[in-house]
């Protein structure tokens, strides 16, 4: 009998019914509908009043779930981010997923003394170099928020480190309409012109609410931009369970959706058809230490949920966290946490994933906690991927060669040779050696390996860099020339 | 003392039905306010403290133990005197101006209060102009400031510089905290004191006024 090729199921993870997804979508509705919420941008509030909500109080909206479907069928399903050549990098759609790193970290750890001390712009550099030359990092963000960049302007600062430092996507932040018109400006000269970024967008804004139910003026300015600029973005509020939100995760949800429901609203009124990006970080808020956790099995869980929920309901690509940790330092407890955030958010095909390399519940960010990830988005991969079953796989040939003659060994057949890269995970950092081996190439835990990994990959690695008429362009926006 | 043993339970539980109903009968029964405060509830507060200290409750127990004696406390407030001192001292707290928010400012407000402080709470967005105004008015013994974002830390600074300016800075302690705030921070500006979480918030303040 001849095998026929089968199509490869590929391992997923599945959190919610159909029954669960809409219960907390209706519950969302309702907060919207009977709770209301508080909107201090006077424009918006105009747009909300206009399009039929009530506002009472002067900035309390309550919101019709009209205005929801309508907004839900008018944004796009699916948003190409591409690299800052132009190449389509990141299709956010289906069951595409890519992992980078993450924002405003305080501290970082020293590459070179070990030490955690305050984050600065050469440290943003360093993170961005390193996600360019890490294959399994598909996009950069600041990881620092540099104590040596005028503080009014922070996030400019902290965005031109980015393009200076990396071609791949950058997700930034931005405080407000004054500073993400500059960034914009500084997107529009790498890409050539406001047209040819709008036609290939390599950014994507961070912006967020403040759970529960509050959405202020400068956090409505940056998202109306962005929705008037097409520049993709994302709207995730703080709802962590016992913080900002309910301690119980179906209400932190049901909060945490019905604010991003409203910046959806309100972004869809501003720019029809603008690329946004789905989905509130759903943390805890850890009942002993008063952290947001950035290693709690619960946000894994929150957000597989929500992944469920685009697949019922929503059909927007998500936004997701993983590779992170509440622990001070590259242990077990980082190897742990990160592994857990990152198969989850693999199986359950979570879209864009940041955040890769927190340590100290986001506080403190760490370069070889990115380098160890880059690994661990390879190991999950080769799990998520499945099993082929075909031909060639099921390798009846070559189990027949080898059975029938004397002294042949699979490890020396040609099968294997043509087959092993992609039939085996082949690990870099994670190590198999020998005892002995080990012991004298130093015997390093996989902390130090990746601190010499990772410096090697910032001395060897070579970012193409922009033209010189990009980066005076830069410098004449940093300084307001 | 004897009859406050379930008083003190009560609040360490969280009772609240329980406690308050301790509460009336030891006014009933003839004790001194001030003795149902310090020996009843405060010292249920201390060992709140400690247990929570010791890892064996966590955030939710102690707050509902702290809402427990604000209960109790406005009990017994119709039978102080003029003069009876029943707070530790005044807390006046705030999110400095360009931040909007409260979750940790209002955890360490709760605690404070558990622990007998008596607190102004100024909300958020709070200028300097207010924090000087307002401690102009209150007189507290402790001026806290609260910051999320390292953009709007530089309010602390300005807030302190204000107090200086109007010659209330002498008068009182100042306690700074925000998830990037340091001590180090601390220190540069001049704030008296840094505390990292609610629970050191307290033993902090408790070391600004002298009594620990």
């Amino acid at each position: 009998m001849n095998p026929k090729d089968t199509p490869t199921f590929q391992p997923r993870l599945k959190v919610l019914s159909r029954e669960q997804a809409l219960a907390i979508h209706q519950t969302s509705l309702r907060i919207l509908e009977k709770i209301g919420f508080k909107m201090e941008h006077p424009g918006a509030l105009t747009m909300l009043a206009d399009a039929g909500c009530s506002v009472s109080d002067g900035d309390w909206v309550k919101m019709p779930p009209k205005l929801v479907e309508d907004a839900l069928s008018s944004a796009p399903k699916r948003i190409d981010l591409h690299d800052q050549r132009g190449n389509l990098t990141m299709p956010l759609a289906d069951g595409n997923y890519f992992y980078g790193t993450g924002s405003d970290t305080t501290f970082t750890v020293d590459l070179e003394t070990g030490e955690r001390r305050r984050t600065r712009l050469q440290d943003t550099a360093n993170f961005a170099r390193l996600v360019d030359g890490l294959e399994n990092m598909s996009f950069a963000m600041s990881m620092s928020n540099p104590e040596d960049a005028p503080v009014d302007d922070i996030y400019i600062y902290a965005f031109a480190e980015l393009i200076k430092n990396t071609n791949k996507p950058v997700v930034f932040i931005a405080d407000s309409g004054r500073d993400i018109a500059k960034i914009y400006q500084i997107a529009c000269a790498v890409a050539g012109g406001e047209s040819n970024f709008q036609k290939k967008p390599f950014i994507l804004n961070y912006s967020e609410a403040i759970s529960p139910l509050r959405f202020p003026q400068n956090v409505m300015e940056r998202l109306i931009f962005c929705a008037e600029k097409k520049i993709p973005v994302c709207f995730p509020s703080g709802s962590n369970a016992g913080g900002g939100a309910p301690v119980t995760l179906a209400g932190a949800m049901a909060l945490g959706i019905a604010e991003n429901l409203v910046g959806l609203a309100i972004h869809q009124m501003a720019g029809k058809g603008s690329p946004f990006l789905f989905g509130p970080n759903v943390s805890v808020l850890d009942m002993r230490h008063t952290i947001v956790s950035y290693g709690a099995p619960e946000w894994s869980l929150t957000q597989a949920a929500l992944a469920d929920m685009r697949d019922e309901l929503y059909g927007l690509p998500v936004w997701a966290f993983a590779g992170a940790s509440d622990s001070k330092v590259m242990d077990a407890q980082a190897g742990a946490e990160s592994m857990f955030s990152i198969i989850t958010a693999m199986l359950s095909r979570c879209n864009l994933i940041h955040d890769g390399g927190y340590l100290e519940y986001g506080n403190t960010s760490s370069l070889e906690m990115v380098t160890m990830n880059n690994e661990l988005v390879a190991m999950s991969r080769s799990f998520v991927q499945g099993i082929t079953i075909d031909e060639a796989n099921l390798a009846f040939d070559a189990i027949e060669r080898v059975a029938k003659e004397p002294g042949a060994l699979f490890l020396m057949d040609d099968h294997t040779f043509e087959h092993f890269m992609q039939a085996q995970f082949l690990p870099q950092l994670l190590d198999r050696s020998r005892y002995d081996a080990w012991q004298e190439a130093g015997a390093m835990d996989m902390y130090r390996r990746c601190n010499a990994e990772t410096k090697r990959v910032l001395a060897e690695h070579q970012v193409e860099p922009k033209p010189d008429s990009v980066l005076e362009e830069i410098d004449r926006i940093l300084h307001g020339r | 003392m004897g009859e406050l043993k379930a008083l003190r339970e009560a609040v360490i539980k969280g009772d609240i039905a329980a406690a308050a109903a301790e509460t009336k009968s030891a006014l009933d029964g003839g004790q001194k306010p001030q003795q149902i405060l310090n020996d009843g509830l405060i010292s249920a507060m201390d060992e709140v403290g400690e247990r929570f200290a010791k890892g064996l409750i966590f955030v939710p127990q102690m707050l509902r133990s702290a809402k427990t004696m604000k209960e109790c406390v406005d009990l017994l407030q119709p039978y102080f005197k003029e003069g009876d001192v029943t707070s530790k001292g005044t807390v006046l707290i705030g999110t400095v101006k360009g931040d909007l928010h409260d979750i940790g400012k209002n955890l360490v407000s709760m605690m404070l209060e558990g622990a007998g402080f008596k607190i102004v709470d100024l909300g958020v967005d709070v200028s300097p102009e207010t924090f000087v105004q307002k401690t102009r008015e209150v007189k507290p013994d402790i001026v806290g400031m609260s910051a999320l974002l390292s953009t709007t830390m530089p309010s602390m600074p300005k807030t302190i510089e204000a107090l200086q300016d109007a010659g209330l800075r002498d008068a009182i302690k100042i306690i700074i905290g925000g998830a990037p705030v340091t001590e180090r921070y601390a220190v540069e500006i001049r704030a008296d004191a840094y505390a990292s979480d609610a629970g050191s918030a307290v033993t902090k303040a408790k070391e600004l006024i002298g009594i620990s």
